[in-house]
């Protein structure tokens, strides 16, 4: 499978995202001769247990559950639970069962959509976060995948100067923030070089972590 | 009097003072029937072919003796009407009489002969010749010509050659360019000394090293010394078909990856259990070998004739890709793969120019050169990745150096050792943009 990495939109201090960062950063990927392709989307959904009265030992459900679908794998559900580093797969049935059973309610949405280019050898997608809350924009997200190889370490060099040449395209545009790839340990995740929908769902897991956390900060400055 | 008299030839006539016309073509005896085996024994088609020149060729003397008989006899009377010496003029007359009777005599026996022989009517067109051959056509215009179809012929290839001509100069010029640029900088490059010095003087070594390179008798050969030269490479050899089914079963990118590994396992292990007791055998007919190096890249060579150290053709795939269509002839789905197997096709023709018993073996230390396909950044402009001006796409460096590439002794410590290891220098990376073709 290709490697990829995903990349989010961090904000300088004091500044939102907004509609028009995303305009200016599909420009960008079509500056560099990226050739739209078509749309893609990917849900994130935070799962909470739902707890009756009589549960006596609540800590021991997790307490927070992640539940992933991504566009290259339709027939797929991905789980995470980032406290004991656990990401499995099911079949997207699941979600059907776990409706039925009530064990854990979703709580909130994430919606990753947008534009997928082809340049070469290499895919971006460019894509709006929105929660199933409000239909302001939370947040932009970019993946970056290699298509001819999939072995991370391998493709590690080559993904990092694509990023470098997309960081320096987007530099001009002279916008108030910034890309930014924290990689996640994904060998505590137990997954190996080769690559794996299962990489996906962690980085998307961290991007919703990091998405998160910068809007507490904004928040509390607010 | 310079109109040029026509004599028509009439072979009834017998009448001397009348004046005779006379055409090149002798009129078709509508009444005479040509009698095909009348006194003619029968002849070989060529023998009467040659025969029906010959005599083609004496009555075209005959025409043009009656010819100038004719006009003898023309000169005769007018100077017989000028002067009057009438005796003179009459012994001429007669001495011109007899032999203008006697050509026309020979003419119409040599016309004879020609219709016998059916040279002069269609009447052999329509039978066929065990041979294959044409009784020889008179042309309307009276060229002979053997066959009936030369004259057409010769017309058009006369007309088309020199155009073909120049046509296959312009496609070898093309081809040589492409495939041999290297000829045209040593004919064309005088200018340039340092760059053909350089050239003679790496090239010096390399002759006399191609004697201590050993013979390399078999595929087994130069696998043998490729495996001990690079250490982390995975060769395999495979007949024609045998190939075709691995490369038909290997997983596309799409499929799970839980399912590749055992897959190629099993495969491997099934490849070295069919190895043990033949691998000898199975080398000597391969006809494929298959170069990978694990999450960089896999390719394909294949052998012309099987057995033999022969390549023929050469092309890198994903070690992602699979499918029948990856064959030494075939083209990957990616740019990247695609540009070094164009490449690589060249850096092939460069190998087999130097020398057909090792274009093999440095070939193979070539492909090896790409293990570092991801990571080693341009020698030239030292970033790993490179736009190409052509096709838009984003590469590393495709291209590796292989004018210069060629093995180098390393320096043993031993002063007499007597195995000196043999190395290839590493060839440079090159962007598509950054490369030269001097490289």
């Amino acid at each position: 499978m290709p490697t990829k990495w995903v990349l989010h939109w961090h904000p300088n201090p004091g500044s939102t995202v907004n509609s028009q960062i995303l305009n200016e950063v599909s420009q960008c990927a079509e500056a560099i001769n990226g050739v739209k392709d078509g749309r893609w989307k990917a849900t994130l959904t935070l799962l909470k247990p739902n707890l009756r009265e009589d549960q006596s030992q609540p800590g021991e459900y997790p307490r927070e559950l992640l539940g992933i679908s991504l566009p290259e794998q339709p027939n797929k559900y991905y789980f995470i639970l980032r406290g004991p580093r656990i990401v499995t797969e099911a079949d997207s049935s699941i979600q059907v069962i776990m409706e039925k059973l009530q064990s854990y309610k979703s709580r909130i949405a994430l919606y990753f959509e947008g534009y997928q280019y082809q340049l070469g050898d290499f895919q971006l997608r460019v894509g709006k976060v929105v929660s199933s809350h409000s239909e302001n924009l939370r947040g932009i997200v970019l993946e970056v995948e290699y298509l001819p190889i999939s072995s991370m370490e391998k493709a590690s060099q080559v993904l990092g100067e694509f990023v470098d040449i997309w960081q320096e395209a987007v530099l001009k545009r002279s916008l108030p923030g910034s890309f930014m790839h924290n990689e996640p340990n994904l060998s505590e995740y137990g997954l190996g070089d080769n690559y794996t929908p299962q990489h996906t769902a962690v980085q998307y897991a961290y991007v919703m972590a990091q998405l998160f956390a910068s809007q507490s900060t904004q928040a509390v400055r607010n | 009097m310079d109109v040029k008299p026509n004599f028509p030839m009439q072979f009834q006539q017998q009448q001397l003072p009348q004046l005779q016309q006379q055409q090149q073509q002798p009129e078709p005896q509508a009444a005479s029937t040509p009698s095909t085996s009348a006194g003619q024994p029968a002849e070989a088609p060529p023998k009467q072919v040659a025969l029906a020149m010959d005599r083609l060729a004496q009555a075209a003397r005959l025409i043009a003796d009656v010819r100038i008989g004719g006009d003898r006899l023309l000169e005769a009377l007018f100077f017989a009407a000028q002067s009057h010496q009438s005796n003179k003029t009459l012994q001429f007359l007669l001495k011109e009489d007899a032999s203008m009777r006697q050509h026309l005599q020979d003419l119409r026996t040599v016309g004879r002969q020609l219709e016998e022989t059916g040279v002069l009517n269609d009447s052999m067109k329509s039978r066929g010749n065990s041979w294959g051959l044409h009784i020889p056509l008179v042309c309307p215009d009276g060229a002979v010509v053997a066959y009936a179809w030369k004259r057409q012929l010769a017309g058009q290839a006369g007309a088309s050659a020199v155009d073909r001509t120049r046509l296959a100069l312009k496609a070898f010029a093309d081809q040589k360019r492409r495939f041999f640029p290297h000829l045209e900088d040593e004919s064309e490059d005088q200018s340039t000394e340092p760059g053909s010095k350089k050239l003679c003087r790496r090239q010096a070594p390399l002759t006399s090293q191609l004697d201590e390179l050993g013979d390399f008798k078999s595929v087994a050969d130069v696998l043998a010394r490729l495996e001990k030269e690079v250490p982390n490479v995975k060769v395999l050899t495979y007949q024609r078909r045998d190939w075709l089914k691995r490369a038909s079963s290997l997983p596309s990118s799409g499929n799970e990856n839980s399912i590749e590994s055992p897959k190629e396992q099993s495969f491997h292990s099934l490849n070295k259990m069919r190895a043990g007791p033949q691998a000898a055998v199975a080398s000597e007919r391969a006809s494929v070998i298959e170069i990978s190096f694990p999450c960089t890249f896999r390719a394909v060579v294949s052998l012309h004739p099987a057995g033999s150290i022969d390549p023929d053709a050469v092309a890198f795939f994903s070690p992602d890709e699979g499918g029948s269509y990856m064959h030494a002839r075939g083209s990957s789905i990616y740019h990247v793969f695609r540009q070094i197997t164009e490449h690589a096709g060249i850096g092939l023709q460069h190998f087999l120019g130097v020398g057909s018993e090792i274009a093999l073996y440095f070939l193979l230390n070539w492909i090896c050169s790409y293990q570092t396909l991801f990571t080693k950044v341009c020698s030239k402009c030292g970033k790993l990745l490179a736009a190409d001006r052509k096709s838009s796409a984003i590469l590393p460096p495709v291209r590796r150096s292989f004018r210069q590439f060629y093995p180098v002794r390393e320096s043993s410590a031993e002063a007499n050792s007597s195995t000196k290891d043999q190395v290839f220098e590493i060839p440079g990376a090159y962007h598509i943009g950054c490369y030269t073709d001097e490289l």
